[in-house]
């Protein structure tokens, strides 16, 4: 039996379709990637598998049987890290911690173990009898992490967990992930960050305008764009004769210019280069420098898409 | 639910001040208002005397002994155009066989020009009533003494007449001629208008309600702070969301007028009347309704600050209309006082004045508490239809 799995889900916001028909299963133990851009529909999918929004159509089933129908096995069940912070402010962590494990229906002694072990997990224990309004961002995010553990959840969801705050808090948080994984939760990310996707999940579906449009494990999602080549180009001065002369190139498939930087698609790695030699020669501009890129998921949203991630 | 709960109260601590500026405010501008005596009200009643005895002129004389009305002597077709217009409470006809009705010890004929019925005519009546019977009295006394005298020595009857006459009055006023074991049955003597109780039931119902709506409207906060969302994916069902939020608010409602009830006994020394229960019960139902008009508000607006900006709007106007700030004996207004009917403040100053000002028994709060539970679970009613819950 599926841990998981979406069929047909659709939710319509006036004309905008947010979410379109999408399907795709979770298996139990794994880490599940959403990945795509903002707005491309991926909080939306979250707020209905944690049964915040209803659907307009399509179902959702938790080990065989409907949440549409019967909500309270998984909510019972479910963990969710909200992408904004939903704390008490005013109140201190411990408090806080202490509210959140009451709602999931834990009191008395168990609480307090279950307070101890979790400000262990997101290192936050020696702030705890501090009101959250003085912590940093990093260290609120650690918390709303810690608010969704307190029940040892079956299902944890985190939706862009790690949007806004330092490094080192975000090694933490995707440490922490980690961990919780292989003490064997199962987890659904979402992010626009592709290296934090391909850092920690399994298996990814790729999300853009409320549709799935490319789903695997990350190996398997590079083989689309096999044989395609991702080279970036800076150069002293980009203008558009410049440009207009490298898509003169026939085998180039995409030109971008992402900051200050050219970066073409090509299924023809060997020849290229002595090509935009000649080509770049015929203007005013110089070559700076050439990166040719691993492929990545970035490349593999860029070939989906024709757009990069961060857009 | 009791997890709600426990967070609500958690959470006074960013909303204690409200409560206790709100409790101070209403104590505070009662001890300014209510004891300053600039503004007591007092219904005019214009006095028509068609008759030219001495017993009438004792009769207007008695009445202006009492400072509940504020008389004026006025003509027949004056005084019914002015009564007409609302500007006089009403008029009382002295017929011109007033002073021999009295020497006849027959009950004098005083009739009473009105255009509507209330506590204050009935007051006015009595007060006409207990003056004429205590004539009456006197007059019978005076007599009987004369007889008596007569029998003995010859005397001067309508100078001794007089003399007794005025003698049996003062024993009224002074000696007490007559002792009667009582229980009280009203309050205030003659249950008339008392400005120190108005102000402080008006103030005391008026500061209540920011308490109470602000104090539900933390659910609009929750929003703000995304832990609505969080606890609606929870196990808790909204019943104990709402259930819980709304026990919390009804509490703290109770606790504020349960102070300032107390503070009104030993501040101000207000005798809360003989049905303390019948005050409690008013407003029991007054902060159940004003908790379920906070909700309805909350489930209007979207955010906690809007709720801030449209609260002291709705509030004193409601309160205005509602008879809070100023007595609702003092407005003619048809309109007005039809529209205050409206309003949950009129019901609960009105139902806490009639057991506190006039005397009035436990019965008297079964009506404005009916009619308050009846507002509240309206107010519940389109407020949980309103309310977003995704």
């Amino acid at each position: 039996m599926t841990f998981l799995k979406v069929r047909e889900l659709k939710k319509h916001f006036k004309d905008v379709k947010a979410v379109n028909e999408i399907n795709f299963e979770v298996k139990k133990g794994e880490i599940f990637g959403l990945l795509g851009p903002n707005g491309a529909g991926k909080s939306t999918t979250i707020s209905m598998i944690s049964t915040l929004v209803h659907p307009d159509g399509g179902d959702i089933f938790y080990k065989g049987e409907s949440i549409l129908k019967n909500p309270k096995p998984l909510q019972k069940k479910l963990g969710v890290v909200p992408q904004e912070i939903a704390l008490y402010p005013t109140l201190t962590g411990y408090e806080n911690l202490r509210f959140w494990g009451n709602v999931y229906g834990l009191n008395g002694s168990l609480l307090k173990q279950r307070i101890e072990e979790v400000s262990k997990i997101i290192g936050i224990k020696d702030r705890l009898k501090h009101q959250i309004e003085k912590y940093s961002g990093g260290m609120k995010r650690r918390l709303n992490i810690g608010a969704a553990l307190l029940h040892e959840p079956e299902l944890l969801i985190m939706d862009e967990p790690t949007v806004g705050i330092d490094p080192q808090s975000r090694n933490h948080i995707l440490d922490t992930v980690l961990e919780l994984n292989k003490k064997g939760m199962t987890i659904i990310y979402t992010s626009h960050y592709m290296e934090e996707v391909e850092y920690l999940c399994s298996r990814i579906s790729i999300m853009d305008q409320g549709q799935i449009i490319a789903s695997g494990s990350k190996g398997e999602l590079v083989e689309i764009i096999k044989g395609n080549k991702r080279i970036n180009l800076k150069f002293d001065n980009i203008s558009d004769t410049l440009l207009g002369k490298i898509k003169e190139i026939s085998y180039i498939n995409n030109v971008e210019i992402i900051s200050d930087e050219v970066a073409i698609t090509t299924n023809n790695g060997e020849a290229i280069f002595k090509d935009i030699i000649n080509k770049v020669s015929e203007t005013d501009s110089s070559i700076l420098s050439i990166d040719v890129k691993k492929p990545n998921l970035e490349e593999v949203f860029l070939h989906l898409t024709g757009k990069a991630l961060r857009d | 639910m009791l997890s709600i709960i426990k967070l609500r109260f958690l959470r006074l601590r960013d909303e204690y001040l409200i409560i206790v500026i709100m409790t101070a405010m209403a104590l505070g501008l009662t001890a300014i208002f209510g004891t300053s005596g600039l503004s007591i009200y007092r219904p005019t009643v214009l006095i028509i005397n068609e008759d030219s005895s001495s017993y009438s002129e004792m009769f207007i004389e008695e009445m202006e002994r009492d400072s509940t009305f504020k008389f004026e002597m006025s003509g027949y077709d004056e005084a019914a155009e002015i009564v007409d217009e609302g500007k006089a409470l009403t008029a009382v006809l002295i017929d011109s066989d007033f002073g021999e009705s009295i020497d006849r010890g027959d009950t004098p004929n005083i009739g009473i020009l009105k255009v509507t019925d209330d506590r204050y005519i009935f007051t006015l009546e009595r007060l006409i009533s207990s003056i004429s019977n205590r004539m009456l009295t006197n007059v019978r006394i005076a007599e009987i003494t004369v007889g008596y005298l007569e029998n003995f020595t010859d005397i001067n009857r309508e100078k001794t007449l007089m003399s007794i006459y005025d003698i049996a009055e003062e024993s009224w006023r002074y000696r007490r001629p007559i002792t009667v074991n009582r229980e009280m049955i009203n309050v205030d003597g003659n249950g008339g208008y008392d400005h120190l109780k108005h102000t402080m039931v008006g103030f005391s119902i008026f500061f209540s309600t920011y308490t109470l709506v602000f104090s539900i409207g933390t659910i609009l906060s929750d929003r703000q702070y995304n832990t609505w969302q969080r606890i609606l994916i929870s196990p808790v069902s909204k019943a104990s969301l709402l259930g819980g939020s709304m026990i919390a608010s009804y509490i703290i409602g109770v606790f504020q007028v349960g102070i300032l009830i107390l503070g009104g006994r030993y501040l101000f020394n207000v005798d809360w009347g003989s049905s303390i229960l019948g005050v409690i019960l008013i407003a029991a139902a007054f902060v159940f309704t004003m908790t379920c008009f906070g909700l309805l508000l909350s489930s209007i607006v979207k955010t906690y600050s809007q709720l801030a900006t449209v609260t002291p709007i709705v509030l004193i106007s409601t309160a205005m209309l509602g008879g809070c700030l100023w007595p609702l004996e003092i407005i003619n207004s048809r309109v007005l006082l039809t529209l205050a009917n409206l309003t949950p403040h009129k019901w609960a100053v009105e139902g806490i004045k009639d057991i506190a000002m006039y005397g009035s028994g436990f019965e008297a709060a079964i009506t404005p508490t009916l009619v308050l539970a009846g507002m509240g679970i309206l107010f519940f009613g389109i407020g949980i239809k309103m309310l977003r819950f995704e």
